[in-house]
């Protein structure tokens, strides 16, 4: 009689497992990942203080810990099921059970508090609380993201590639392109000429961003026009960079200019300079250069942060001629109060083509103001629509989740 | 001298007077202090309410992402974040991508939790530093414990109990991005909110705020201090019954600075502008004579 | 060849990595991951050209005694010592009483911290030179300019009456015209970014490989 009371009690104190278990791929995924979602136990937030996730390769187990404590009242939960598939594999099938944490339950104690046992802890769990019985599920990945907004995105870079290519084959067969005169662009000549009059150095800034930012990019294709300029003109220039390998790429570039211009000798490795990393290092570096080497010329291309002021200011008491260009929009107010010239936004990704007078560059600018009519369209529409009620455009550039 | 010989100089004025003024309108208010009390923004409001819907016992991601230059806007923000995430009982996983912010992060993180007696390791854990910048957030957005494998300690992350079950930055119910600039909240927006749907807040500095308002305005930010007066608002509502004993209300003692300082840039713009219109006929009058 | 390769590495690195934000397949992310790693490694092992590029241009300037070449000592100096302690510290150098954390507490941290104060200056003066309502436009935005300055600061909602609007026509100004501008200038930045990879992935762009000449 006693040992039914106690079995009864012991029962009675186990709380219920969750309930209908199901583990599902998520759809548009690489794979890796299965959502599991439960039914919640009727004490949710009450005996049951959370839920615990267990994994494992086989039906019987051993199963392993892979979410502790989730809290009470969670019912679906992503797995990613191997973090790195080059060591750890990715299987055909994984089982899973769902325990019901218990209020006030001792916690587990691990043989070796140093080193957490993500399957002795899921043992214990399974022999300590109820759990849900084991459920299959098989990863699925998909090659390609059939969400609506990336695939619009898809076929707009392919658009974009596309018009870009067939402008390009038009100005090689000679037609001539228009572009809209650019101050600030050609002021970058007369700049370089002014610093060759004056005898004193072009300063290049290609702002403190990583190699990868299209900005810090932009920026070295403009480089590499300078530098063919400024050797023609017979000129010195200096780059101050910010971060080692855009000095080293800077350097690659300012060589092939001069040697573009007939001027391989004139090129001096030590021009072109790694400051710091550091952002105000950097910055003070840089002043250093123009309070001491007094450049005619700064230009600032490339993407900059809060050393925008500063650099500009100390170039403006150097009495400098300064031309800025950048997409950062909250540099953009420091520079036009300090600087001759601004290259604003889209600007700055123009004036490669620009000073080039390559045909096939300068329409290739044109593609991209095709895409910019159709976002305004786009703009103009979905405003419109969305305020009637229909969706359809505000779906098509709705990305969500990628996977 | 004249007036017009006054006002004429006055615009040319050598600059080092310039910053004589914003000298002492930054000095008076720190040796002489007065409070003006302030409004808590629907932004810092916003940032607030979603971190108090989380359920206690969530596990927050953090990114500290700041240096000792901008420590004074956004250092009050992320004392009193900390405050607020373990008074919730919430689990905090801080990392940076600042070289320079371990340094200031580790111990204000170890002085906060020791004083709600959270455990590192189980409560808070403290993963460094990760060069690399977009290339980290995307790894962060990947896989965590690929990107940060150990935390600041030296220890296996893939060994602490509050990392388990925490592989990504979608596995955390909330990203708290604290943003001196880059690599900051624009990169973790572009990179993988958006990606990933990732729910998230951000602290940034003054200059950078305007440029994340229409993040906030599209949903992809849940919430947004800007500068120090987002700070300060945010101390507000974190500590209604003032500071810790102990302890500083940092932003809402500099609010004041702030106050003198654009004082007195709107009064020189405005005397600037007053001169150059009092002393701009004559001038004409004189170039075209 | 020297410059068909760059172009077609280009041309091949590019389209891999345009293709992770379409293609969510775990191989091909596997791919893209040890490209992302090389990136990484190549970046970090620049750091070390990056040093020896400082060396060589202020160190010959030292020897040689160049003009202010004392300022390229204290560089040289500062550079040896902090690498030194750094590697000293290892894994401690961030605990109380070591070298490194000092010259971060005590040199870095206050540097860093004046650099970056300069900005408050430098606005005052650059606002004080830039800003004149010379026209209608420039007129415009210095009203604008002065309201939201005021409204930012508490201050701005203790001026009687119009202290209950200001924040209003501020969040206006930064919600409505500011936002709208910001946009436009983003998405042109945007479609810009787009043209320049794309100009660059597909070889029309080669300025960074010298001109045809």
């Amino acid at each position: 009689m006693t040992t039914l009371l106690i079995h009864l009690w012991v029962s009675l104190a186990v709380a219920a497992p969750p309930t209908g278990l199901t583990v599902e791929p998520p759809p548009h995924n690489g794979g890796l990942n299965l959502d599991l979602s439960w039914e919640l136990p009727e004490d949710d937030g009450g005996a049951v203080s959370g839920y615990a996730v267990l994994r494992a390769t086989d039906e019987a187990g051993p199963y392993v810990l892979v979410a502790d404590a989730l809290p009470a009242g969670t019912h679906t939960f992503r797995d990613k099921v191997t973090t790195d598939p080059r060591v750890d594999p990715l299987l055909d099938t994984y089982w899973y059970r769902i325990v019901s944490l218990e209020l006030g339950a001792a916690p587990f104690v691990p043989a070796d508090p140093d080193t957490p046992d993500p399957e002795a802890h899921a043992s214990w769990m399974l022999s300590s609380f109820a759990a849900t019985a084991p459920v299959v599920g098989q990863p699925r990945a998909v090659w390609i993201n059939t969400r609506l907004g990336w695939l619009h995105l898809m076929a707009l870079i392919g658009v974009v590639g596309g018009l870009m290519l067939y402008y390009a084959r038009r100005a090689q067969q000679g037609e001539e392109i228009f572009i809209r005169r650019i101050p600030g662009i050609d002021a970058i000549e007369e700049g370089i000429g002014r610093a060759t009059e004056m005898g004193r150095p072009v300063l290049y800034v290609p702002g403190i961003d990583e190699l990868q930012d299209i900005q810090t990019i932009a920026s070295m294709l403009i480089l590499g026009q300078v530098s063919e300029t400024v050797a023609e003109y017979q000129a010195d220039l200096i780059v101050s960079c910010c971060i080692p390998i855009v000095r080293e790429v800077a350097d690659e570039v300012v060589k092939a200019g001069f040697y573009q211009a007939g001027h391989p000798d004139a090129y001096n490795p030590a021009d072109v300079r790694f400051i710091s990393s550091e952002q105000f290092a950097f910055t003070a570096g840089t002043n250093g250069i123009i309070h001491r080497e007094k450049p005619a010329t700064n230009l600032y291309l490339g993407r900059f942060f809060a050393e925008s002021l500063i650099l500009a200011e100390t170039g403006f008491v150097n009495r400098s001629i300064q031309i800025a260009g950048t997409a950062e929009a909250t540099q953009l107010p420091f520079f036009v109060a300090a600087c001759d010239y601004t290259l604003i936004g889209e600007e700055l990704f123009a004036v490669s083509a620009y000073l080039s007078r390559d045909p096939r560059l300068v329409s290739s600018l044109k593609a991209s103001d095709f895409i910019k009519i159709y976002v305004v369209v786009c703009l103009l529409l979905g405003t419109l629509l969305n305020t009637l009620g229909y969706t359809y455009l505000v779906q098509l550039f709705t990305l969500g989740e990628g996977g | 001298m004249t007036l017009f010989e006054v006002l004429e100089r006055f615009q040319t004025m050598d600059r080092r007077w310039v910053f004589l003024g914003m000298a002492i309108s930054i000095v008076a208010p720190m040796l002489f202090p007065f409070n003006l009390g302030f409004k808590v923004d629907e932004r810092v409001q916003s940032l607030y309410d979603t971190i108090e819907t989380l359920p206690p016992g969530s596990t927050v991601l953090v990114s500290a992402d700041f240096d000792p230059a901008s420590l004074p806007e956004l250092e009050p923000f992320f004392r009193a974040n900390l405050e607020h995430l373990f008074r919730r009982d919430l689990k905090v996983v801080v990392l940076s991508l600042w070289e320079s912010a371990p340094p200031v992060v580790k111990p204000l993180l170890r002085r906060v939790a020791e004083r709600h007696d959270k455990a590192y390791g189980t409560d808070y854990v403290f993963l460094g530093f990760k060069t690399g910048k977009e290339l980290a957030i995307k790894g962060i957005g990947e896989n965590i414990f690929k990107t940060f494998p150990e935390d600041i300690e030296g220890t296996k992350i893939t060994s602490l109990p509050i990392m388990q079950g925490f592989k990504q930055a979608k596995d955390f119910p909330l990203l708290v991005s604290v943003s001196a600039g880059f690599p900051g909240t624009k990169e973790y927006v572009l990179q993988i909110q958006g990606q990933y749907d990732l729910t998230m807040i951000s602290a940034c500095t003054a200059v950078s705020a305007p440029d994340y308002i229409p993040f906030y305005k599209a949903g992809q930010l849940r919430g947004l201090s800007g500068g120090m007066p987002g700070s300060a608002q945010y101390e507000k509502l974190v500590f209604p019954d003032g500071p810790l004993p102990g302890e500083r209300l940092l932003a809402t003692q500099a609010v004041n600075v702030l106050n003198l300082g654009h004082l007195y840039i709107i009064g020189l713009i405005i005397l600037g502008n007053v001169a150059w219109l009092l002393t701009r006929p004559r001038a004409a009058a004189g170039g075209s004579a | 060849m020297r410059r068909t390769a760059p172009l077609v590495v280009t041309f091949v690195v590019g389209v891999i990595m345009v293709g992770e934000y379409f293609i969510p397949h775990y191989r091909y992310r596997m791919i893209t991951a040890e490209l992302i790693e090389w990136g990484l490694v190549l970046a970090a092992a620049a750091f070390v050209l990056g040093l020896i590029n400082l060396v060589q241009v202020n160190l010959p300037k030292v020897i040689r005694r160049e003009q202010d070449w004392a300022y390229k000592l204290v560089m040289l100096i500062a550079l040896v010592c902090t690498i030194t302690a750094g590697a000293l510290g290892g894994k401690d150098r961030l605990g109380d009483g070591q070298i490194y954390k000092w010259i971060f507490d005590f040199l870095f941290t206050p540097l860093n911290a004046t650099m970056f104060s300069l900005l408050a200056f430098y606005i005052a003066s650059a606002a004080f030179r830039a800003f004149r309502a010379r026209n209608v436009d420039a007129a415009l935005l210095l009203g604008a300019a002065v309201v939201v300055m005021i409204a930012r600061v508490p201050i701005g909602e203790s001026i009687p009456v119009i202290g209950d609007y200001l924040p209003k026509i501020m969040n206006w100004i930064m919600d409505v015209p500011n936002i709208a501008a910001r946009r436009a200038i983003f998405i042109g930045a945007a479609l810009g970014a787009v043209a320049t990879g794309l100009r660059v992935i597909l070889g029309i762009e080669r300025s960074h490989l010298g001109s045809d000449g």
